[in-house]
C-alpha cells in the first residue's frame, strides 16, 4: 500500500458511481427494512428485549451458534490437513488436488444436501451396507437431525477452509522447515514449532470465513434437519413470510449483519482481512 | 413453506410428464388453478381493464386454459385475466399494500391468512352481493375476506406393510407409539396438526374448537423424538414412500397418490381428516376494483371447471351442484363428496386466522427446541 501512495481525488471520482449505486439500491433499503425492528409493533427496543427475555430467540441463536462452532471446528481440522497435505505435494499433484477440493465447490448446495439425504437415511446406502454386513440391527439415526446438518455444512465448508489455509501455507519458506530439520529437530517439532505457527493467520482467516458463511445457512439445515432444528436465517424468513412478524423477523437480521460486522472487526485487528476475501496472497 | 397450491402444480406436472394426463388436461386444471394466461385475442384488442390473479406456481406463464377465466372474459367484455406466480404469501401482500403501490387483484391464500390480514386492514371485504354465497358448500368456504373456489384436506396416512395387524383409525391411534410404533410425520405447521393434537386428547370433533393451544402444542411436540416434520408436498410424499415414516398427517392429493402408486400399501382415511378452504383474497386497493369480486363470483359460480380440476390434481370442488357431477370413480378422492365430507372436520379458518401467530410460533418452539 504505501508504494501506491495516497490516492488522488481522481480515484474517488472513479469509485463514486458504484458506491452511489450501491448506496442508493442496497443499503438504503436494507436500512429501511432493519428500522422496521424499532418501529414494530410499537417504538423502542422490545424486540431486542426478546434477547433476554424469549427463550425461544435464545434457543434460535444457541441452535445456531452451537451448530456454526462445531463446523467451523470440523471444516478446520479437515481443511488443514488436506491444505498441509496440498503444500507438500509435488507441483504436478498440487494441481490435481486443487481441482478436487474446487469441484464440489461448483455442485448445487441443493444437489449436495439430496445426495446426503440418499446417502444418510434409514434405507440409505450407509445404514444398509452396516445392517447387511451385519455390523447393527437398526439404522442408526443418521439424518433428520443436527448430526446430519452438521455433515452437510462441513462437506460445504471445507474448501472454504481450505483456500485461505493453502495460500497462507504456500507462503512458508521451505528453507526455514528445512534448516529446523537440518539442526536436529524431528518432523512433529518441526511441524509444533515451525510449521503451525506460521500457518495460524491462515487458520484464523479460514476460521472467520467459514464461521461467517456458516451463520447465513438456509438450504442445508432445512433438508437435513427433518424440521426439527431451526437455525436464524430460516427463523427470520418464517417471520417475515409467513408469521408477518416483520418486528421479529427484521430484529434478527439486524442481529446477524451486526454479529457479523463484530466478528470481522475483531479478527480485523489479528489478521488480515484482505486475504480472507481473495486479495492480498 | 411451501403452500398446497404449490404442490398441487407440482403433482400435475409430474403426472403430465409420466403420460398419465394429456396436455390439454393440464392446461385446463392449471387454468382452474389459477395458473395460466387468459390474455384472449379478442379480449387484448379491447384491452381495457385487466385483472392480476397470483398464485403459487412456478410455470405460470407456459399454463394456457380457461376454466376460471374464459366464463368470465366471455360474460364481461372488456376485461382480460392475467396471471402473476410470485406466490403471494401473507407477508407480501402486506409488502405490497403497504408500498402503496398494488398490483395484485386476486391472490390464493388461505383462510388463517384472510383473518390476519383483514384484521391488519391489508384486504378488501368480500361483496356478498355480487359473490353468491349459496354457491358454496356452508362450511366456511365464504369469509369476510375471502372465499374457497376449491377446498383440500389433511388426512392421516400410513404404510399398510407396517402394521399387518390392522392399522390406525384415530389421531388418538396416531400418537400411540406403544400401539403403533415407528416415525411419525407431521407438518412443520401448527395448522390442522393442533386440531389433530386436540382429537387425539379426546376432545369430541363435533366442538372441537376453541383448541387448548398450551395442551395440543405439548401433545405434538410429546412426538417430537420419533417424528420427521415436512414443509413441502413432495417431501411429505418422500418420507412415506421411502419408509422414513410409517404414518403421516399429509394433504389429500399426496395421500391419493401414494395410495395409488403403492397398489394400496399405503392407504389414507377421511375419517377425522380436516377440512380445508383454498379462499382467494383480494388486496386492498386493488387496481382492478370491483371486477375482482365479479371474478371471483364466477369461479365460485361454475362447477364444471372445480370438477375438471378435481380431476387433475385432486382439488376438492366448493360449489355445493359440482359432487354430484363428479365420476363415480373419482369420489373417493373428493374431500367435498358427501360421504367423505360427513366423516371429516371442517377446519375453523375463524379461530385460526385469530389463533394462528401464537400458535404456530408455539408450536414451531416446541418441536425445534
Amino acid at each position: 500500500m504505501s508504494s501506491v501512495g495516497r490516492p488522488g481525488i481522481g480515484w474517488w471520482l472513479l469509485i463514486l458511481p458504484a458506491f452511489a449505486l450501491l448506496l442508493v439500491f442496497y443499503i438504503a433499503p436494507i436500512v429501511q427494512v432493519l428500522t422496521i425492528s424499532v418501529t414494530e409493533p410499537s417504538l423502542g427496543f422490545g424486540n431486542y428485549q426478546r434477547i433476554l427475555t424469549s427463550s425461544a430467540v435464545q434457543r434460535v441463536i444457541m441452535t445456531t451458534l452451537r451448530i456454526c462452532l462445531i463446523t467451523t471446528v470440523l471444516a478446520l481440522l479437515l481443511g488443514y490437513a488436506i491444505a498441509y497435505a496440498i503444500t507438500l505435494a509435488s507441483p504436478r499433484a498440487r494441481g490435481w488436488w486443487v481441482l478436487a477440493v474446487l469441484v464440489p465447490l461448483w455442485i448445487s448446495v441443493l444437489v449436495r444436501a439430496f445426495a446426503w439425504v440418499t446417502l444418510l437415511r434409514r434405507q440409505g446406502l450407509i445404514n444398509n451396507t452396516l445392517i447387511e454386513a451385519g455390523v447393527i440391527t437398526d439404522p442408526l439415526p443418521l439424518v433428520w437431525n443436527e448430526f446430519g446438518i452438521v455433515v452437510g455444512m462441513v462437506h460445504y465448508m471445507v474448501p472454504f477452509a481450505v483456500l485461505p489455509m493453502l495460500s497462507s501455507m504456500r507462503e512458508i519458506d521451505p528453507r526455514l522447515l528445512a534448516a529446523a530439520r537440518g539442526l536436529g529437530a524431528s518432523r512433529g517439532e518441526v511441524f509444533r514449532h515451525v510449521f503451525l505457527p506460521l500457518s495460524l493467520p491462515g487458520v484464523i482467516a479460514a476460521a472467520v470465513l467459514v464461521f461467517i458463511f456458516t451463520l447465513g445457512f438456509y438450504i442445508t439445515p432445512a433438508i437435513l434437519g427433518g424440521g426439527k432444528t431451526l437455525m436464524v436465517a430460516e427463523w427470520i424468513s418464517l417471520q417475515i413470510l409467513d408469521l408477518i412478524r416483520w418486528g421479529l423477523g427484521t430484529m434478527m437480521a439486524t442481529v446477524l449483519v451486526l454479529a457479523i460486522l463484530v466478528t470481522l472487526a475483531v479478527f480485523s485487528r489479528v489478521v488480515d482481512l484482505r486475504r480472507i476475501f481473495g486479495a492480498g496472497a | 413453506m411451501q403452500s398446497f397450491q404449490q404442490d398441487c402444480v407440482e403433482l400435475a406436472f409430474r403426472r403430465f410428464r409420466r403420460g398419465e394426463v394429456d396436455r390439454r388436461t393440464l392446461l385446463a386444471g392449471l387454468a382452474a388453478l389459477g395458473v395460466g394466461s387468459f390474455v384472449g385475442g379478442e379480449a387484448q384488442a379491447q384491452a381495457a381493464r385487466k385483472l392480476v390473479m397470483v398464485n403459487w406456481g412456478g410455470l405460470a406463464n407456459q399454463g394456457f386454459g380457461n376454466f376460471y377465466g374464459a366464463p368470465f372474459v366471455a360474460a364481461n367484455p372488456g376485461w382480460t385475466v392475467e396471471q402473476d406466480s410470485t406466490g403471494p404469501s401473507a407477508g407480501r401482500i402486506r409488502s405490497m399494500v403497504e408500498s402503496g403501490r398494488v398490483t395484485w387483484d386476486m391472490c390464493d391464500s388461505s383462510a388463517s391468512s384472510s383473518f390476519l390480514l383483514g384484521r391488519q386492514n391489508l384486504l378488501t371485504k368480500i361483496d356478498y352481493s355480487i359473490v353468491k354465497k349459496e354457491d358454496t358448500l356452508p362450511v366456511g368456504f365464504a369469509l369476510e375476506y375471502g372465499a374457497a373456489p376449491y377446498s383440500f384436506s389433511s388426512v392421516l396416512c400410513y404404510d399398510s406393510a407396517k402394521f399387518p395387524n390392522g392399522g390406525p383409525t384415530s389421531w388418538k391411534d396416531f400418537y400411540d407409539l406403544q400401539k403403533f410404533p415407528g416415525t411419525r410425520l407431521m407438518r412443520r405447521d401448527a395448522l390442522a396438526t393442533l386440531d389433530a393434537a386436540q382429537m387425539a386428547l379426546g376432545k369430541d370433533p363435533a366442538h372441537l374448537y376453541p383448541l387448548d393451544i398450551d395442551a395440543t402444542v405439548r401433545k405434538a411436540a410429546s412426538l417430537r423424538r420419533n417424528a420427521v416434520f415436512w414443509n413441502s408436498g413432495s417431501e411429505s410424499e418422500q418420507f412415506l414412500r421411502t419408509g422414513e415414516a410409517v404414518m403421516g398427517m399429509v394433504w389429500h392429493t399426496r395421500a391419493t397418490v401414494l395410495e395409488r402408486e403403492t397398489n394400496g400399501r399405503i392407504k389414507f382415511l377421511w375419517p377425522q381428516g380436516l377440512l380445508q378452504a383454498g379462499i382467494m383474497v383480494i388486496p386492498r386497493g386493488n387496481p382492478g376494483g370491483e371486477g375482482a369480486q365479479r371474478l371471483l363470483a364466477s369461479m365460485l359460480h361454475n362447477p364444471e371447471p372445480q370438477v375438471g380440476l378435481l380431476q387433475l390434481l385432486g382439488n376438492g370442488p366448493t360449489n355445493p351442484r359440482a359432487a354430484a357431477m363428479v365420476p363415480e370413480e373419482l369420489r373417493r378422492k373428493n374431500p367435498t363428496d358427501p360421504e367423505n365430507e360427513r366423516v371429516q372436520v371442517v377446519m375453523d379458518g375463524e379461530w385460526w386466522g385469530a389463533n394462528y401467530q401464537q400458535a404456530n410460533a408455539d408450536y414451531i418452539d416446541a418441536i425445534t427446541g
